[in-house]
């Protein structure tokens, strides 16, 4: 049973083995085989006898089907044996017509091998038609591009360096000449960034050389703008103004008139001739070199240098020359530098894209105004010339609206030119200072002499002077003041309009501008003027006709004061009713010369005096005066006598403070005389001598030298004197000293120590006498008396030396 | 008080005005020229020392007013001058002409012994000259007097003048002063002379205009 359950099991299997086979690919039959193999150990044998009966079938099959169509085989032979002789001929026909064919189609041959030629060659044409149709474009490209280099349009250039890069290149890109072509691209760049470089170079050269010239332009035109403004606004000012006088009125309207007509012919002429600055400057260089440097995305590159080159530029043109200050042209140069600069970057800022910024021009001009701040202010400290100051002024204050009107902030310019104000007024300062010293230098201090009516209203119209008793006088007649009056007068007048001068265009007040003027006015006479007064008064050889005159002349222009006040006012056109807060003290300024020049008369009369009284010549031991008073104080006397008498003009109380100054003065010399300590011995005779000298002083000053002393007032001065020597000559010792201290005594201001000084010298003169004295009572009982009233003399001083 | 001379003398300058009188004595006393035109009204004077023939002589100096209006005044110091000045501007025909007038009020006024000497002033302004230095010396001749032609501006015989009036009025006090001359001698102060003798001339300013 075993073995026949093993056979049954193997048949199915290699009927399937075998179906496999039939239906399978040669190519798999592989794998069905092996199964065989990898069966049982005798399968294959089994196999094989399968194999061989499948195979006897398959043979049997056959040889049925050969059976029943062998008939129709045997027909077909027979058939084809038939076929095989018309065959034969056809051959024989078929070859002949071939070689016939081949004989008549040889041209025919031949000229389809032209034809084959002809075709390739036109194919080759149209392909090499085809490639250069691509090529050609690269070509014309680059020639255009040659050619915009050459004619220098390199933006234009660097578009076609674009295209054919990004457009025409890549067709073409297998060729060698495309690749030599791009090869010299990036040098073709580079020679175009050099090419905008150096023209921007030039550019920046040129620029700067018109610096000048664009300066200039742009500060005339700013000035125009300005003169016609002032033009107008004076007109309509004129329209509407308060206070004018018809003569004023007509006149300054004339002016006005007169200026206006003249700024419109200017207008009118300097049309044709205005340039702006693209007129002065060919810009093109900036905008070709920015687009080019922005084509080739380098435009920090380009931003940075032009910023840097012009930062240069910068500190070249606010570097001012050495010599700068000497002129109002080596200013000019300067500015006009320095708007011509600022003025090209206003212009790049509005025309270019960021290549400037508002931002980086505010910082160069903050750090410009910085530079040209300290240059004004160190170079114009130099300035001594009044008249360069104000011009300089005018300067800057056309130089400021020149750049306000371009957008530049110019508010620390007018703080510096309030310094240069300061200056300004410190400049005219020193040249009145000039100017006074040489009028006082011209007068000739005496009263002006006029002749006529007209000179007479030549001086009014020069000086407020106002007398009715003058006018009402008949020619010739006199002014009381010298020349130099109405002189200075004018001069202040001057000095207030140039002061003036410096405020117009400021933008200040009128309230503000007056005040100021009061201001610079009051330093003019307090300072200056004060001091060229003091000057003269106090030169070693002033006379006392100066010095005289002087006086009359100082109340006059005292005076005139409140004139200039009302002068400021009416120049300022400030209101009446204003209140100032300023006001002129040049009153003090005239009171103090007034006293400095009275001190100097007094000083100088008394020197006079002191040289008269060096010219003293007493004999003090003269036995008798010779009656007569002594020579050198009759020339005194009528000297003093003399000057008093020619200055009649002298104001009464500075006459009488003069006179009075003079007798105290001589009355203390004569005292000093009497008392010198070298003075060893005094006869009776020399006392006598000296009273008489004493009396014609007296006499002199009861005289009434000068008018409007009241009774002995000016006697006074010599009382000490009179009562001293009235002591001696009587030899009233006996009630001086019964009445010392006593308010009702004759001899009220007799020092004790005179006294006592002065009879000691008269004792020693008696001493010498003593021989004779000794022959006569009366002489001895002196000199014992004059010993006793020496003891008693002695205990008053020391007792006035205890009291104090 | 020590005196610091030995004599003293009176002299006194007439002529009109603006012929340089008051610039004369400021050349003189103070070597010091000033371009003024300032009128002396009244009278003026100043002191200075010179020594002559070894006597030491203060000399006052009296400077008068040349206008009209002051003479009253100025005819008052004739009478104590002992020496007086005629003063003549040279480019002023009219001062020289009016030198008769002045001679007049001299005989008139002063002591019979006074001395006197004539002065043509202003002798650096030759483009300007109306008197020639012969008619001034002629004049000087007629009336007995010394003749110098002078400038204060260029300090042109300023010196010589002044010491020729001082020898003048010296000689004729002769006899009063010749007992001083042995005192004087003994009491000689050569230093002080020396360092006065020193004192450096003024520049002459030549191209500065001269007002008298």
């Amino acid at each position: 049973m075993a073995e026949s359950g093993e056979a049954l099991g193997t048949v199915p299997e290699h009927e399937r083995i075998l179906q496999e086979i039939e239906s399978t690919d040669t190519a798999c039959v592989g794998p069905t085989l092996r199964s065989v193999y990898d069966g049982q150990p005798n399968a294959h044998k089994k196999f094989m006898e399968k194999l061989d009966a499948c195979i006897r079938n398959h043979d049997k099959e056959i040889e049925k089907m050969c059976n029943f169509h062998h008939q129709g085989f045997v027909d077909a032979i027979t058939e084809l044996l038939k076929v095989r002789a018309d065959a034969e001929k056809l051959k024989v026909q078929v070859t002949d017509t071939n070689r016939r064919f081949q004989d008549a189609g040889k041209e025919v041959i031949e000229q389809t091998e032209d034809i084959i030629r002809c075709r390739i060659q036109q194919r080759n044409i149209t392909t090499v038609v085809e490639k250069l149709q691509l090529c050609l474009p690269v070509l014309e490209m680059y020639s255009k591009l040659k050619e915009q280099m050459s004619m220098q349009r390199y933006y234009s250039a660097l578009k076609t360096m674009e295209q054919l890069e990004n457009v025409y290149f890549p067709r073409v890109s297998q060729y060698r000449f495309c690749q030599l072509m791009m090869d010299t691209l990036p040098k073709l760049r580079e020679d175009i960034k050099d090419i905008s470089m150096s023209d921007l170079k030039d550019f920046l050269e040129s620029i700067r050389k018109h610096s000048d010239k664009i300066g200039e332009t742009a500060m005339k035109q700013a000035q125009q703008q300005k003169s016609f403004s002032i033009a107008v606004q004076k007109q309509t000012n004129m329209r509407f103004g308060k206070n004018m006088h018809v003569n004023n009125d007509r006149t300054l309207e004339e002016k006005s008139d007169i200026i206006l007509k003249h700024t419109l012919e200017e207008e009118a002429e300097n049309d044709e001739e205005v340039l702006t600055v693209q007129d002065l400057v060919d810009f093109s260089p900036v905008y070709r070199c920015s687009h080019i440097y922005s084509a080739l995305g380098d435009e920090e590159t380009f931003e940075n240098y032009y910023r840097k080159q012009r930062k240069k530029q910068a500190r070249l043109v606010l570097q001012p020359q050495s010599s700068v200050h000497e002129t109002v042209d080596g200013y000019r140069r300067y500015f006009t530098q320095i708007v011509g600069f600022f003025v090209v970057e206003d212009h790049i800022l509005h025309v270019t894209q960021g290549l400037v910024t508002r931002a980086y021009t505010d910082e160069l001009w903050n750090m410009a105004l910085s530079k040209i701040i300290a240059v004004l202010r160190a170079h114009s400290s130099y300035c001594t010339d009044p008249d360069l100051v104000l011009e300089l002024k005018n300067l800057i204050v056309i130089f400021a609206d020149t750049l306000q009107g371009y957008g530049f902030s110019v508010n620390r310019l007018f703080d510096l030119l309030f310094e240069i104000r300061d200056q300004y007024n410190e400049t005219l300062l020193k040249k009145w200072a000039g100017i006074f010293r040489d009028i006082f230098e011209e007068d000739n201090y005496s009263p002006i002499p006029i002749g006529s009516e007209e000179e007479y209203k030549m001086v009014i119209s020069k000086f407020p002077f106002q007398d009715p008793d003058l006018e009402k006088q008949s020619f010739p007649k006199k002014f009381p003041m010298s020349q130099s009056v109405p002189l200075i007068y004018i001069q202040v007048k001057e000095f207030i309009y140039a002061s003036l001068k410096f405020s117009e265009s400021l933008h200040r007040s009128s309230t503000e501008i007056d005040d100021m003027l009061r201001k610079s006015t009051n330093l003019l006479l307090t300072r200056i003027l004060s001091s060229c007064l003091l000057n003269l008064i106090r030169k070693p050889h002033i006379g006392l006709t100066e010095l005289v005159q002087i006086i009359i002349n100082t109340t006059h222009l005292e005076q005139a004061c409140k004139y200039l006040e009302d002068f400021i006012t009416n120049i300022t056109n400030i209101s009446q009713e204003t209140v100032h807060t300023t006001r002129l003290y040049g009153l003090s300024t005239f009171k103090d010369a007034r006293h400095a020049a009275e001190g100097e008369i007094y000083t100088k009369l008394n020197q006079k005096i002191d040289e008269f009284v060096q010219l003293a010549d007493y004999d003090w031991t003269m036995a008798e005066s010779d009656g007569r008073a002594s020579g050198y104080l009759m020339d005194l006397i009528n000297f003093l006598r003399s000057i008093f008498q020619v200055f009649t003009h002298l104001p009464g109380k500075v006459a009488q403070t003069a006179c009075m100054s003079a007798c105290q003065h001589l009355s203390t010399s004569l005292m000093q005389m009497l008392l010198d300590s070298e003075l060893k011995q005094i006869s009776m005779g020399a006392v006598q001598q000296f009273n008489l000298d004493v009396i014609q002083c007296e006499l002199f000053a009861s005289s009434e030298p000068v008018p409007g002393f009241q009774g002995d007032t000016l006697q006074l001065a010599f009382i000490d004197l009179r009562q001293l020597l009235d002591l001696f000559m009587v030899w009233d010792w006996s009630t001086y000293l019964a009445d010392y201290g006593q308010p009702a005594s004759k001899y009220l201001r007799v020092n004790p120590h005179a006294a006592l000084t002065l009879l000691e010298k008269m004792k020693d003169t008696s001493k010498k006498n003593n021989i004779f004295a000794q022959f006569r009572k009366n002489d001895r009982d002196r000199q014992k008396l004059i010993e006793t009233v020496v003891k008693q003399l002695r205990g008053l001083v020391t007792g006035m030396s205890q009291h104090m | 008080m020590a005196k610091q001379y030995d004599v003293l003398f009176r002299l006194l300058l007439i002529g009109d005005s603006g012929v340089g009188k008051t610039c004369l004595l400021c050349r003189f006393t103070d070597n010091e020229f000033h371009s003024s035109h300032i009128s002396t009204i009244g009278v003026d004077f100043k002191m200075k020392t010179i020594e002559v023939d070894g006597i030491k002589v203060r000399i006052q100096i009296w400077d008068t007013a040349g206008q009209e209006r002051y003479q009253t005044i100025t005819k008052q110091y004739y009478r104590r001058a002992q020496g007086i000045f005629l003063v003549y501007d040279i480019s002023s025909e009219r001062s020289y002409q009016h030198i008769m007038k002045w001679v007049s009020d001299v005989d008139e006024y002063a002591p019979e012994g006074v001395q006197k000497i004539l002065i043509g002033n202003k002798a650096d302004e030759e483009q300007k000259r109306q008197v020639g230095r012969e008619q001034g010396q002629q004049l000087a001749k007629e009336y007995g007097m010394d003749f110098y032609e002078t400038s204060a501006c260029t300090n042109l015989n300023i010196k010589e003048s002044f010491t020729r009036l001082t020898e003048l009025v010296l000689q004729a006090h002769r006899k009063e002063l010749d007992g001083l001359r042995t005192c004087a001698s003994n009491e000689l102060a050569l230093a002080e002379l020396e360092e006065d003798e020193g004192k450096t001339e003024g520049p002459a300013n030549s191209s500065k205009t001269c007002w008298c």
